[in-house]
């Protein structure tokens, strides 16, 4: 039996359909708060506490990450809202990291 | 005493108080109107559009030369082309978006009686991003970096950067208040 998931359906989809999937980067930033990172990554994607802290670290010690995977317009709606709360956001192709 | 210690603090289920000397209140709203100021629309000389002046589209697609307003206003692509093109339908609306922030701000330091201002969930976020704002363009302006704070508390007391530095750094404390405040009252 083969189980996909909604990840793998995804890309199954991309395919067909010559979809690439896009992602959006926030990059490290000296004047945010670490508290404040963590905070607009919860409040703007429903992440928990444990994920946001997670992706704040990674942002602060590698000097970037990805937040959010999806359709080009998804990524460009998701980079409007994290500039409205002040860090600093980029989208691009998945496949050019 | 001790509540003008403690920045803003949870109060019930959905809000959050802080009591703000006059000298602060006034630092407050006076950065605010700054940075309305600040992002209030680039004179367009040259649109001749007004339906697309309507619905946000602005015939301006370059990055603003000042750096501060770089700041808040940054690039989504790193392909200029495409960060151009973002910026021609997009930047208009962030503006007043940040805009919004600090005049939901103001208007509560305007409205606050004996310098007590209350606000709920959604006041709290338009005071998070308001204040962000404000720290992102004293940052530029201080040249804050990842290891700086050592060298900005350095800074001489008739430098002008050293009072700078000192509402800088009182804000962080204020926007850490605010998020300890919501966080702990929300999870």
């Amino acid at each position: 039996m083969v189980k996909v998931n909604e990840k793998v359906e995804e890309e199954l989809r991309a395919i067909f359909s010559g979809d690439v999937p896009w992602i959006t980067i926030v990059w490290d930033d000296p004047v945010n708060l670490m508290t404040y990172v963590t905070y607009v990554l919860m409040e703007l994607f429903g992440y928990s506490k444990e994920k946001a802290t997670e992706l704040m670290m990674k942002i602060h010690t590698e000097g970037k990450a990805v937040v959010s995977t999806g359709s080009r317009e998804e990524m460009e709606r998701d980079v409007a809202r994290i500039h409205e709360f002040g860090l600093w956001a980029t989208l691009q192709r998945g496949d050019q990291q | 005493m001790s509540d003008l210690q403690k920045g803003f603090y949870p109060h019930g289920d959905n809000a959050f108080i802080a009591n703000f000397s006059e000298s602060e209140r006034e630092v407050l709203i006076n950065l605010s109107e700054q940075i309305i100021e600040l992002l209030a629309e680039r004179i367009d000389h040259h649109s001749d559009d007004p339906l697309a002046a309507m619905i946000g589209i602005t015939s301006h697609d370059t990055p603003p030369e000042d750096e501060v307003l770089l700041r808040l206003l940054p690039n989504a692509y790193a392909d200029q082309v495409d960060a151009s093109e973002f910026r021609r339908y997009t930047e208009s609306t962030l503006r007043q978006k940040k805009q919004g922030h600090a005049m939901a701000m103001r208007s509560n330091l305007i409205s606050a009686v004996d310098g007590v201002v209350e606000i709920d969930r959604d006041g709290a976020n338009d005071w998070l991003g308001a204040i962000n704002d404000v720290r992102l363009a004293l940052g530029v302006r201080l040249k804050v970096e990842e290891n700086s704070a050592e060298e900005l508390q350095l800074l001489a007391p008739d430098d002008p950067m050293h009072g700078v530095y000192a509402v800088y750094s009182w804000l962080g404390w204020l926007q850490e208040s605010l998020l300890e405040a919501v966080m702990n009252g929300s999870q």
